[in-house]
């Protein structure tokens, strides 16, 4: 068997368990196994790449913890052309990280076979969540962002990748010229009417939710009679920390404009380069990681990965992509881990809270000329 | 003994020290002879081993003793200068006068550069208004607790007011601005085009010193000499160490001129061991976790660029060495990282200079070779060029200014009776 096609056979056999049952050492085992085929693979795919691992300061292939295995920085996809491991003619969509004027965003390519297990890593997982049913599915977006296009934004994905639990879509705001769009809030009333008992999916980034339709709702005096929606969101909370908007106030904000019980609400964490992978709240308003992921929370002082109750900087891995090396990516967001198995919700395996992004370095130093003259602007956390 | 740091809150604060400040410089004149005295003392109550932990503080000694300071200011305000006294010039004479009160908003980065900074005005026999960043508070109360017992009678303290107050503080910043005749101003170019912008007094002379950048060099004799190259190799680490890389006297890019005769990589590992044991006699204590992500992509993005870089680091963000070729100095990482670029002529390097490399590390062999080096970076904005191991050594002038004299006014009186 050639290694792609053992590489696939792996990530199929892991596609196919429940997501969170998995025995942890178990888990373990299965996917440090396949993450270093996948690396021997894109080491073979990409010289480049090939370089970075011969760097790395221990060799991969003895290594015994998936924390050993050479691990990129997710600021590496920022480059152009993006870092890949199938040729030009193999990308069936360019997946991209949302940024902020002049900075430039993360592009990851996807081959159709990664595609279809993207869409079916986050089936997998939402599923465990929500429940299997097809139902209406109501995007707090506009249409523009529903379209399937080869270059695809992370807003677009996130409302693509839930499109698979949808009987009908509808998407109830309309464009507008800072792209958040604006409430169309007769297209929202009849949709409220419409599918007033029944189990609704209903998905926004967090922000757009909040500014464009609870906002706009509670400004009127709306409320939606819909207690059978699940709210699901994602794309950080920095825009609404600002704003001085609470988690807790957000879901209060959210389950009374839908006349809804809090706990319909769920907040998810990902970001386009970990493709598959999704990260929502539990009951208990902890994270977990499938069975074709991992999560590795790093001390940034040493890197080691830290105890249960400590913070560090977030490492997200996933078996799921062959087009590009997005196996083990070291993102600059921070993270609590609160266990390595055992949450109460029985959800096995690591289980995390965020914690939002790292700090931007203090810029204080007489020798910082270059990088303030070239530091691009932090985004908003919306990746 | 009191307090010398106050907690600041309110403008007015500022403006009376300021105003008290400026009173006694004006009834009790200050020759730096009796600074010279006072800061002497001081250097010797220093050596206490208490603050044998504060990072440049063996510098910092030296800086304060007589045998430094005295040819400083023979040399920045000439001959007799140190009695306060007016000499001849032609048929005038001339005399420094303090401009009254300087401010001072040293960087956050380099733990005795508030003490620096305030010694410089107050040898030209000012008042100093001080801010200090607030990772140093500590650490400056500790020096200045040492100026005090030093000076028993108050004579150079009782013109020094520190205030600690956070940086977003405007009301503060700009009463301190308003309230002073001078100021130094440290830093990087966001903290300093900040402080620029305050409403300083029309005549406020303002001296600015940063963000600059550094770099070191070597020529291929040296760097090829395997009998030198560890010894070479400790003081590329010590200057690397020295305030975590982000001073502008650290290097961020080493030059080697290519050598026939010996591997780049070969003298990467020398690096390596040096780095290694460096890093062992001074671990970091913390690390933002921004900073240890910048460094992991600096690793990867060198890596990934160009199949024929190679780098060197541990596990940890402890160090990195990023070894390729290219006269170009890339953008600096910080955070002990430093690029070793090999080039086939120095001269190449050097001519690319464009003013914001402010020092030059050398380890060269050839000392007519080095004349030409340094004639070339003096000519393409360079302002110090010094050994190598000897980067952050302070002294005048620094960034091409003198420290003292643009704190000073020269009055020049003609008598009246010629």
């Amino acid at each position: 068997m050639n290694p792609l096609a053992e590489i696939e056979q792996g990530i199929e056999s892991l596609l196919a368990q429940p997501p969170y049952d998995v025995e942890p050492e178990e888990h373990h085992r299965l996917l440090l196994a396949l993450l270093k085929k996948e690396l021997d693979y894109a080491c073979e795919r990409n010289p480049r790449f090939r370089n970075y691992v011969e760097n790395w300061p221990v060799d991969f292939r003895p290594a015994e913890n998936i924390a050993d295995l050479p691990y990129l920085p997710v600021r590496v996809f920022k480059a152009n052309p993006p870092l890949a491991l199938v040729g030009a003619e193999d990308v069936k969509r360019t997946l991209t990280s949302s940024a902020t004027t002049g900075q430039m965003p993360s592009r990851v390519v996807l081959d159709a076979a990664t595609a279809r297990r993207m869409t079916k890593g986050v089936i997998t997982i939402i599923r465990d969540f929500v429940g299997p049913s097809r139902r209406p599915y109501l995007v707090v977006d506009t249409p523009e962002n529903m379209k399937g296009q080869a270059e695809l934004g992370a807003r677009g994905a996130a409302i693509q990748a839930l499109g698979s639990f949808a009987t009908e879509v509808v998407s109830c705001l309309l464009p507008s010229e800072n792209g958040d769009g604006i409430l169309d809030l007769e297209k929202l009333l009849a949709c409220a009417e419409k599918w007033k008992d029944s189990d609704v999916l209903v998905y926004g980034f967090t922000y757009v939710i909040w500014t464009q339709l609870v906002q706009q709702l509670q400004r009127r005096g709306i409320t939606l009679s819909m207690p059978n929606v699940r709210v699901l969101h994602s794309g950080g909370w920095k825009r609404l920390e600002q704003q001085a908007v609470t988690r807790d106030a957000f879901v209060r904000g959210v389950a009374a404009v839908f006349g809804c019980s809090p706990d319909r609400i769920l907040d998810y964490y990902g970001m386009v380069e970990n493709v598959g992978v999704v990260y929502p709240d539990c009951a208990h308003g902890n994270k977990h990681v499938p069975c074709f992921g991992e999560v590795i929370v790093r001390d940034p002082l040493t890197l080691a990965p830290v105890a249960a109750g400590q913070r560090g900087l977030i490492q997200v891995c996933s078996a799921l992509p062959t087009s590009f090396p997005g196996f083990l990516l070291l993102t600059e967001d921070i993270a609590e881990v609160i266990g390595y198995d055992q949450c109460p919700c029985g959800r096995r395996g690591t289980s995390f809270r965020f914690a939002g992004r790292a700090p931007k370095a203090e810029v204080r130093g007489c020798g910082n000329l270059e990088r303030t003259r070239y530091q691009q602007v932090e985004g908003s956390g919306v990746r | 003994m009191s307090d010398m740091i106050q907690v600041v809150d309110s403008p007015q604060t500022i403006t009376h020290a300021a105003k008290r400040i400026r009173e006694i410089a004006l009834q009790k004149e200050i020759t730096p002879e009796v600074v010279l005295g006072v800061f002497d003392r001081w250097a010797a109550a220093l050596a206490d081993l208490e603050l044998h932990d504060v990072p440049g503080m063996s510098f910092l000694r030296l800086w304060l003793r007589r045998g430094n300071l005295e040819p400083i200011l023979l040399r920045e305000l000439g001959p007799s200068s140190l009695q306060g006294g007016w000499r001849q010039d032609g048929r005038a004479r001339l005399r420094a006068f303090p401009l009254g009160v300087v401010g001072h908003w040293p960087a956050g980065n380099v733990e005795i550069q508030p003490v620096l900074s305030m010694t410089c005005a107050l040898l030209g026999g000012n008042g100093c208004l001080v801010r200090v960043p607030s990772g140093l508070v500590e650490i400056t109360r500790r020096v200045m607790d040492k100026l005090q017992q030093a000076d028993r009678e108050g004579t150079v303290t009782e013109r020094i007011f520190i205030g600690a107050f956070d940086h977003s503080r405007m009301d503060l910043q700009e009463a301190m601005a308003r309230a002073v005749d001078g100021a130094m101003i440290w830093g990087s170019a966001e903290a300093v085009s900040q402080v620029r912008s305050l409403p300083f007094p029309h005549w406020a002379r303002v001296a600015v010193f940063g963000p600059r950048l550094s770099a070191a060099a070597m020529d291929a004799a040296t760097w090829g000499d395997r009998t030198q190259r560890s010894s070479w190799c400790q003081r590329i680490a010590r200057d690397v160490w020295q305030f975590d890389q982000q001073a502008c006297s650290s290097p961020q890019t080493l030059f080697l001129e290519r050598s026939a005769g010996c591997a780049p990589a070969e003298f990467a590992e020398d690096l390596k061991k040096a780095f290694q044991e460096e890093n062992r006699q001074h671990p970091r204590a913390e690390i933002e976790p921004a900073l240890a992500s910048a460094i992991c992509t600096a690793r990867a993005s060198w890596l990934l660029d160009d199949v024929g870089n190679r780098a060197l680091f541990p596990a940890t963000p402890d160090w990195t060495v990023l070894l390729g070729t290219g006269a170009e100095m890339p953008d600096p990482t910080q955070g002990r990282t430093l690029t070793v670029l090999v080039v086939d002529d120095l001269m190449d390097v050097i001519s690319r200079f464009d003013g914001t490399l402010q020092t030059l590390g050398l380890g060269i062999s050839d000392a007519r070779k080095e004349e030409m080096l340094a004639q070339a970076a003096g000519r393409h904005g360079v302002d110090r060029i010094v050994k190598l191991g000897r980067m952050h050594v302070f002294g005048s002038p620094w960034d091409g200014t003198e420290l003292i004299r643009p704190l000073v006014r020269f009055v020049r009186h003609v008598l009246s009776q010629d």
